[in-house]
Formats: C-alpha cells, sequence, structure tokens
C-alpha cells in the first residue's frame, strides 16, 4: 500500500486518549506521514483546539476520558463550529450502537474500535484528510469563482449606470450614494419588520440594481436633461418617461429577463417616480402597491437629489434635506422608511463623508465577504484561513515579546489562556479550563476580586466594552498590587452576544509602596 | 523466552497483535510499556478511597490496552469489571477485582520476565 510521503510533515493530527500506551500506538502507526500532537484528556484537546483549530488536519478522539469526555468534546466542536472543518474519527472499545449513533449525530467522520490495526487506522486517516482537503480545496475554487462573479457582476452595473451619468453630467456619485443609501435603509428596515419578507441575498441584489434606476434617461434629449433652469410642463412630461422607458428597455431583453437581478431592476425603474398616496408616475401606485424596492430607492434618490449639487440648485445640507422630506414637501413616502430615515441619519452622513469611489469598492469587498459567510460550507475558504493564521503568528509574536501579563477568557467553554510570560509570572499554566473551578486561581485571589472580574466584563456593552480595575493577587505568598486593562469581546453578528475578554495586567505593587 | 512464549504465558492471542500492528518488534516495544502503565494503581487506589467513577476509568483504561495488545486473559476480567462499575453504583466488585489482580499479576510476571532475560 501506499500512503503520501511527504518529507515536509504537512498534516497535523490530534490524538486525544487518557491512556499513553494507547496514545503511543496510535502514534506509532501514523508518524512517519504526519505531525502527532497529544492531548491526555478533553481539557487539554479544547485548549489545543482553540489555540490553533486551522493547523489541525484530523482528531482521533476517544470517549472515556477524565475531566471532559469525547462526547463533550463533540459537543463544543458543534458549537464552535469546528467540526465543519476537522474530521473526527472515534476510536473507542465501546461497541454499543447508542455510542457508535451518538458520535454519528455529533458529526464524526468514522468509528474505530479497538483494538486497532494498523492498517486499518491508516487507511482510515489517510483517505479522511484526503476527502477534506479535497472539499476544502472545492470550497476554496467556489469561494473564488464567487468573488469574481460578483466583482464582474458589480463592475458592468457600475459601468452601465456611469454611461447614464456621464450624459447627465454627473460625477457617479449619484448611483454610488443611491446604492450606499439603498443598502443601509434596506438593513435597517429588515430589523424593524419581517414584513417584506427580505433576506441578504435580496439586500445585495436590491442595492445591486438600484444603480440601474435612471438608464431610461439615455431616451431623455439632452437639452432637457441638462436644462439649468426649471423644466416646462411639456418638457416635465418628456423628462417623466424615463422611468416606463427604463422598465421596458429590461423587459425587451432579449435574454436574462426572468434573472432576479433584471426583475428587480425593472421594478425599480419603473415605480421609483411613484408616491405612497398613490400621486405619483407612471401608473400611480398607491401604498404597498409599490414594490418595496422601488419605495427604499425612490426615497434614497430623493435625498441624495436634494444633498447634490445639480445644474439647477445647490446642495441643500442634511438637516434641511432630512426636514423638507420629513415634512413632506418631497413626496410622501411609507412611514416605516421614514423612520428607517431617521434612524439611519447618522450613519447616512458618515458615510456621505467617507463615501468615495475607492472605499466604495471595499465595501463591495465586505458584502461580498458577507455573501460568503452566510454559506455555511465556504465558512472556512483558504483566503480566510491564511489570514487568520497571520492573524494568530502576529498575535502569539506580540503578547510574547512584551513584558506585560496577555489573558484571553473564554466564556463557553470556561477557559482562561495567559501570555508565556503570563503563565511564568502567574505560575498558572498557559490553560486552564474551569478557571473558578480551580483551586490554585481561588487560593491566589479574594472572592471578591473574581467575583468582581466577572462582573465588571458582565457589565460591559459591545458598544463600551473597555474596562480598567485594580486587584491584588497572592504569589508565592505575597500579595502583588496590579491593574488591568480588558476589553469584553462580542459576536460580529445582528444581536452581539458575550463571548469572552481579553486584556493586559501590569504589576504596580512597586508603586503603592 | 521468546515474545510468543511470553504470551503464552499471560494467556494472550500472539498471532492477533502481530496481524494488527504488522511488527514484532513494536509489539515488544508496547508489550514493555505495559509495565510502566499506572491504570493498575490507579483502579487499586481508587476503588480503596470508594471513587468509582475514577475506578470505572482506570478499569476502562486497562481494558483497552488489553484490547490493543491482545492480552486476552486479562482483557476479559478487566471488560467484566469495567462493566460492572459503569453503573456507578456501590455494588460488590471484590470477586470482579481479585480476577483483575490475579490477572495482572500473570501479566506483569510474564513481561517482567520477558524483559528480565532481553537486557
Amino acid at each position: 500500500m501506499v500512503f503520501i510521503n511527504n518529507s515536509k510533515k504537512s498534516n497535523k493530527i490530534l490524538i486525544v486518549d487518557d491512556s499513553e500506551m494507547n496514545r503511543a500506538i496510535l502514534s506509532e502507526m501514523l508518524d512517519n506521514e504526519y505531525e502527532i500532537i497529544e492531548a491526555a484528556d478533553g481539557g487539554q484537546a479544547i485548549a489545543i483546539l482553540q489555540k490553533s483549530s486551522v493547523e489541525i488536519s484530523l482528531v482521533l478522539l476517544d470517549i472515556v476520558m477524565p475531566v471532559m469526555d469525547g462526547f463533550e468534546v463533540l459537543a463544543i466542536m458543534n458549537k464552535k463550529r469546528w467540526i465543519q472543518d476537522i474530521p473526527v474519527i472515534m476510536i473507542s472499545a465501546e461497541t454499543a450502537p447508542s455510542y457508535i449513533d451518538r458520535a454519528y449525530d455529533l458529526g464524526v467522520t468514522d468509528f474505530i474500535s479497538r483494538p486497532f490495526d494498523s492498517l486499518v487506522v491508516r487507511r482510515r486517516v489517510v483517505n479522511t484528510i484526503m476527502l477534506y482537503s479535497k472539499q476544502k480545496k472545492l470550497a476554496g475554487l467556489v469561494a473564488d469563482q464567487i468573488y469574481e462573479k460578483e466583482k464582474n457582476n458589480s463592475l458592468m452595473i457600475n459601468i452601465l449606470s456611469h454611461i447614464v451619468e456621464f450624459r447627465n453630467g454627473e460625477s457617479g456619485l449619484h448611483i454610488l450614494h443611491v446604492q450606499t443609501f439603498t443598502d443601509i435603509l434596506l438593513k435597517c428596515l429588515v430589523k424593524k419588520t419581517d414584513k417584506y419578507n427580505l433576506s441578504a441575498s435580496d439586500i445585495s441584489l436590491i442595492s445591486n440594481a438600484s444603480a440601474l434606476h435612471d438608464i431610461g434617461k439615455i431616451s431623455i434629449p439632452e437639452e432637457i436633461l441638462n436644462k439649468p433652469g426649471r423644466l416646462t410642463s411639456e418638457e416635465f412630461e418628456v423628462m417623466k418617461t424615463h422611468s416606463l422607458v427604463g422598465a421596458s428597455m429590461l423587459d425587451e431583453l432579449p435574454f436574462y429577463k426572468d434573472e432576479p437581478l433584471v426583475k428587480v431592476a425593472y421594478e425599480i425603474c419603473r415605480w421609483h417616480h411613484e408616491r405612497y398616496d398613490g400621486r405619483g408616475y407612471p401608473d400611480g401606485l398607491k401604498g404597498d402597491e409599490i414594490p418595496i424596492s422601488a419605495q427604499i430607492v425612490a426615497l434614497a434618490d430623493v435625498y441624495d437629489a436634494l444633498t447634490s449639487e445639480r445644474v439647477y440648485k445647490k446642495a441643500f445640507p442634511h438637516e434641511t434635506a432630512m426636514n423638507m422630506i420629513l415634512n413632506g414637501e418631497c413626496g410622501t413616502f411609507n412611514p416605516l422608511l421614514l423612520d428607517c430615515l431617521k434612524d439611519s441619519a447618522e450613519n447616512i452622513i458618515t458615510e456621505l463623508k467617507e463615501n468615495s469611489i475607492s472605499n466604495h469598492n471595499e465595501k463591495e469587498m465586505k458584502n461580498i465577504a458577507n455573501e460568503l459567510l452566510r454559506h455555511d460550507e465556504l465558512s472556512a475558504s483558504e483566503r480566510t484561513l491564511r489570514q487568520l493564521e497571520q492573524e494568530q503568528i502576529k498575535y502569539e509574536f506580540f503578547t510574547n515579546v512584551s513584558d506585560e501579563i496577555w489573558f484571553e477568557f473564554t466564556s463557553d467553554p470556561p477557559m482562561l489562556t495567559l501570555s508565556d510570560l503570563g503563565s511564568k509570572k502567574l505560575g498558572l499554566n498557559k490553560v486552564t479550563i474551569n478557571p473558578y473551578q480551580n483551586n490554585q486561581i481561588n487560593s491566589m485571589f479574594d472572592i471578591s476580586t473574581l467575583q468582581g472580574f466577572v462582573n465588571t466584563f458582565q457589565n460591559t456593552t459591545f458598544e463600551n466594552p473597555i474596562v480598567n480595575f485594580n486587584f491584588r493577587v497572592l504569589i508565592d505568598g505575597k500579595y502583588k498590587y496590579c491593574k488591568a486593562i480588558g476589553r469584553s469581546m462580542w459576536t460580529s453578528d445582528n444581536s452581539p452576544e458575550y463571548i469572552g475578554a481579553i486584556g493586559k495586567i501590569t504589576d504596580i505593587t512597586d508603586e503603592n509602596v | 523466552m521468546t515474545l510468543t512464549e511470553c504470551y503464552t504465558l499471560l494467556e494472550g492471542n500472539y498471532d492477533d497483535v502481530v496481524a494488527r500492528l504488522n511488527s514484532e518488534n513494536l509489539v515488544k516495544k508496547f508489550v514493555y510499556k505495559f509495565l510502566e502503565d499506572s491504570s493498575y494503581e490507579t483502579l487499586i487506589n481508587s476503588l480503596e478511597a470508594g471513587d468509582y467513577k475514577e475506578a470505572f476509568r482506570a478499569a476502562h483504561t486497562i481494558k483497552g490496552i488489553c484490547q490493543n495488545l491482545s492480552f486476552t486473559k486479562l482483557f476479559k476480567s478487566s471488560n467484566n469489571l469495567t462493566e460492572a462499575l459503569r453503573t456507578e453504583e456501590k455494588c460488590d466488585v471484590t470477586e470482579l477485582l481479585n480476577q483483575v489482580k490475579c490477572d495482572y499479576e500473570q501479566t506483569y510476571s510474564a513481561i517482567k520476565a520477558l524483559k528480565e532475560e532481553d537486557v
């Protein structure tokens, strides 16, 4: 049998078993081809995974172990979603179907029962690693393709809408602004109501399509389009045709008419001059007869028209524009959308100040990245993994060269990680599972201090995560006085959840004396 | 004494273990490692202290090792003890434990004899 024979062992296997002998046997079977990391219980395994989950290609996991058993390890791997990227082969003397079922339910790839047969172990390990690396490669390929596709998509739309603007004598910023405001308003809207049933991909679709809202203007004669003064009513009638013209241009597309992007763009082109009270054009639609995409783009369009300079007018400041819209001087809008506009006001001002072509692209990238994150199977694309790895190297470097104590606390599972120097100075392990229940930690800190840590961090908010506090700690029978600065950590979704804290501790005993 | 003879002494299955681990040297290496394994002490101590949970884990470990090394006799008795201890309820395991003690001594002395001759 031929095994992958890399002179450089590129794959790391984590062997988790409480019996040293069993680890040794497995290690002996595999260490020609793989780098082996060993853990003697579930707690150690989680600590290793927490630190370097990206580097581990496979976990061989025993079930019955002290501290934390194999099933608990699997539960945490599920919670942290590591199980999606790291294959686990369960190894155990347990052969009861209930055990095996439970292991498979928790996402293990394979189950090897004792006694080990070296050929079986090696073959299964090789197969599993190959399968996963193929899958990762494919996921990376798909991610790159989506990225390219999205890039080309928005590129084409931007060129097209820029042509329209160009003829308008405008800079192209209007399109970008409308797109940005549409995006902001939509995101605000979905937080307020699920009435419109908008998914994340709907939002990006509508924002993208919003760039096409004025394509009908290419049919408008230039003297009317760029007339500095007020339009006569005949001229205005001509101008008004741009919404229908834009819509029929899309409707008459020989291909792709049924593409979601084209459909949404059609709605926007046709109805972005309708009014909520039914007094708009071309169809006089009323209320929610007007598709939400068109309602939003209409509001974004009006806001940007007011705050930008045009051939026929100066730019109004934000406050004036807001007042004019909210007082109904520029048409009537869905009250829910007006609420969104009010709520997003600050957001919009910042965007206006910062919005330029260059960081628009950056935002585009962010949207694409979010798009990718929504696909579970792509959550670990090579791109992100590489970045993560580099961040970890940086982080480790900085914490190790610093002469302060750096700590990291995760709340679930409760685990305290210290920098090299931190663990030396405090005389604690680098990683402590369940620090509240750790005898050594409890003997070093007063109960009130420990409770204080917990309360201080739990009382922080996502907006104000940084805290300072002083405390004393007993090291080698002597009290040391320390000050700490820390930052609570939160999940990065819509409703952030507290997941732990990071920070550094400075010894100020000398200052106190 | 050869490794085969040692397996006969401790009533294990030599052919089986060599077929699985694929090398006589490897088998010998792990068989010697058995002498250093502390699970047996853990088993005795935790049973004395009434810590049945720990005792279960220790018995389970011994059973796993015996399975891997094809120590058939000690596997059987340690397996019986493991199953009795699994419930964590205080039950009388004296008889099962005595069997494990007896088989462990037999296994241990057979390996020790092999090692002493080897040196």
